[in-house]
Formats: structure tokens, sequence, C-alpha cells
């Protein structure tokens, strides 16, 4: 079942199939289903590696870029990842559904501005 | 006279369908209109005007624009003269621009956010009526929320470059449109440096608030909910729904607010809140956080700052 879609129990299909997703740089691994987000995976199973924001595709901080593999994507804000990054592997966790086994590159993060001294943001 | 409380927001959503379900299922709003060019028009149940919220379909996240209502419509000439002579652009728009308002301001913060004013909006009534109404009505979806309380503007703040948009914001907001301080939080080795301002218009703990950050965005927009029952409730409802939450109940130092983060599905954040916390009357005393205890002041049972709450956020232009 979709992110963002009520619960309800429903017999497995296609989209329960289990892909294998990797992270380049920490060699981090775990499954994840066709219907589910790459990050929403990942942070169900208490991984880590993939920054985890808003889960809507505006926030931007779970950018990724698909280096093996593909993925379906859902609507993602085009401040953060545009038609011409998008054409060349980069997604957003949040909105990027496995297709097959996938390798993947950490992009985003948490935007630490100058001003993290001043307490907040 | 003058601002009486917020308006609208109008939000970009990337998936109006997913919105729609979010904002009427999961908030609980009721959908009054969609215009020819796609815009949703929502109101929640215990509001009268035709909308709070205005989704707009587009191909990123963010806030569009804030609009607050005035008491009068001579208001909305008292507060023109008043911008300019503060040395600010306001341009008046004529009735029906500001889609089902009467003629509006339309002019920006010193943060860049764009402000509406109007004083006239289509009236449609709540869903309990005005004659020996009932306490709530049966058709309640999702969390039930009463309405659409305030906003949190990310305002930028870099103090080395002599840049404070929050302190611009609280200073523009004080002195043109008759907001008073509540709370504010100090920050840096002296504590010089202001780093929230929280506003009011009437006697609510907040109408706006403006918190610092590398650049403008929508940290988040809020709705009210009764008490600390209807908060479990909302957050049973977010699970139901696999909506993402950013903080589960809990309650703030700053407003004293019973709280829920979450997010809508093209990742503007929201806020479910219960209890008005205190009466801010006008000779109430400002109460000051320092940036050593900002952990109580957001989260008051953790005392803890988590990062996605700080760092995650939407374009606020």
């Amino acid at each position: 079942m979709a992110d963002g879609e009520p619960r309800q129990s429903m017999p497995a299909q296609d989209g329960a199939r289990l892909h294998r997703i990797t992270l380049r740089e920490t060699g981090e691994s775990y499954a994840c289903a066709g219907d589910r987000s790459l990050l929403k995976a990942m942070v169900a199973l208490g991984r880590r590696g993939i920054p985890s924001g808003c889960h809507g595709g505006g926030c931007g901080v779970c950018k990724i870029r698909v280096l093996e593999g593909s993925v379906r994507c859902e609507a993602m804000s085009r401040s953060h990842v545009s038609v011409e990054e998008q054409a060349t592997g980069y997604a957003l966790a949040c909105r990027a559904y496995p297709l097959s086994d996938v390798v993947l590159e950490v992009v985003g993060g948490m935007r630490k501005g100058l001003t993290r001294r001043y307490g907040l943001l | 006279m003058g601002v009486m409380r917020i308006g609208h927001i109008n939000l970009r959503v990337l998936d109006m369908q997913a919105a729609l379900r979010h904002y009427r299922d999961v908030l609980g709003m009721v959908p009054t209109d969609e215009d020819h060019k796609g815009n949703v028009y929502l109101k929640c149940w215990d509001e009268w005007d035709k909308y709070s919220v205005m989704l707009s379909p587009a191909d990123r996240a963010g806030m569009n624009h804030v609009a607050y209502k005035v008491e009068r419509d001579s208001d909305l000439d008292d507060i023109k003269a008043r911008i300019r002579d503060y040395g600010r652009e306001v341009e008046e728009l004529a009735p029906g621009e500001l889609p089902y308002c009467g003629r509006a301001l339309r002019f920006k913060m010193p943060s860049g956010h764009l402000m509406y004013l109007y004083a006239d909006k289509e009236f449609v009534g709540t869903s309990v009526g005005t004659l020996n109404p009932d306490p709530w009505p049966d058709d309640i979806r999702g969390a039930g929320a009463h309405w659409l309380d305030h906003v949190l503007l990310l305002c930028e703040l870099n103090p080395e470059a002599g840049v404070n948009k929050v302190v611009e914001n609280e200073t523009f907001f004080r002195d043109v449109l008759g907001f008073r301080l509540t709370e504010q939080l100090m920050a840096g080795p002296d504590k010089s440096v202001k780093a929230l301002a929280f506003m009011t218009v009437s006697i609510k703990p907040h109408d706006i608030a403006f918190v610092g950050g590398p650049c403008n965005g929508l940290h988040h927009c809020s709705f009210f909910l009764e008490d600390w029952g209807d908060v479990l409730r909302a957050a049973d409802v977010m699970g139901k729904n696999r909506v993402k939450m950013d903080v589960t109940p809990q309650r703030h130092g700053i407003t004293r607010g019973k709280t829920i983060y979450f997010f809508d599905p093209s990742g503007n954040r929201n806020e479910t809140f219960a209890g008005l916390g205190y009466a801010a009357y006008p000779d109430m005393p400002v109460i000051t956080w320092t940036d050593d205890q900002i952990g109580s002041a957001i989260f008051y049972h953790t005392g803890e700052i988590h990062e996605a709450f700080t760092a995650v956020y939407t374009e606020g232009y």
C-alpha cells in the first residue's frame, strides 16, 4: 500500500515484490517493496543513511542519485529536482519506488544555515 | 479596528487529489469550491467564511501567500497609508481579484513573504449554524479541525551579515499592522539575537510567528483542536492514513500548546494543536526564552530539538 493511503489488509500483489536497496557510500542495504518509497522502507526498518524529512517531495533533504537499477517517481518539487536532473538519475527518495534492485548515492542533507549557532534553524 | 485574525493560506501542492484527501479526510476540512484554474477551496466546520485554505496545483511545494482579515473596509485605507508611510510598497486589488473576497491589499513582508489583507469574504456559515446550535456537527471527518489558527514563517537570519528578518517582520507587524509580541527567543553569546518572535492581534498566544533560518520559507500552518483528547485522536487518524508525522503528541513550552506536527502529501508541514495556553491581553508581559533552553521552549517534555523539525521546510514565496 502506498504512503498516504489508508491502511487496509490486502493480498500481496506484484507491488509487494521486494528489491534490494544499497547505499553506495556506507554499504548499508535493506529490502524495499515496489509499492513503498525508498525512504519509507529505510526508516520503517530503522536503517539510516538517507536524510528523512517531509516524505512528500517538498523539502528536498532526501535527494539521491540512482547509480544502478531503476525507480518510478511520483511528483517531486521542481525546486529540488529539475526535469534535467531527473533524467540523469536524481530523485527524492520519498517519491521514488523501486522497479528493480537499486544502488544509490545520497546527495541531499539537512540544511544547516549560518544561524545554527543561534539555536534554531 | 485593524487586523482581526488570519483569513487563509494559499498552499502549492504537487498532487491535488492527494492534497484533497489530506485536508478533507485527515484534517476534516470541508471543500467549498474549485475554480477554472484548478484551485481548491476548503474551510473548517467551525469557520464561517468560504475558505481558510486555498490549494493551488503546482510543480513545487510551499506557500504562495497568507491573508489576514481586517475588521472594517476603512481599515484597508488606513493600513495602506501606514504601509506607504513606512516606506514599503503596497498594491490595492479590486474586489474578486483575491478569490471570493472584496477589495484587498497586497504587499510583501520585510522577509519577502507575500501577504494580503481584506475586509470581506463570501460568507458560508459554520456547520452548526447560529440558531440554538449543537456543539459539533454529525458529519465531522478525520481530526475535525476547528479553524486555521496561525502560520509560522521562516525568515532569513544571518547576524554576521547584519540580516535579521525576524526583527524586521516583528517591527513591521507591530508598527504598521498593530500586532503585539507575546513570546520571543533570544540567542547568541550575549542573548542579543532575536531568533523567534510570536505575535498576536487578538488574545490568542499567537496569530503569526517568525523564526530565523537560512532563507525565507514556510515552517507550518496550524489548525485548532479543542482538547488533548482531540490531539490524540488526530494522531490516530494520521496513523490510519499513513500521514508522515514529524512530532507525535507533545507540549510546547512556547504558547503551552498541545501539538502534533505532520506533513501534507506535498511536504508542507501542518500542525494541529489544542489549548490556547493563556489569554494574551494587551498588558501581558512578554515571555522570553533563551537559546540554551531552546529544547524545552519547543518540545517541553523531552527538552530536545530534533534535526528534521528545524531543518525541514518548504518554500515561503
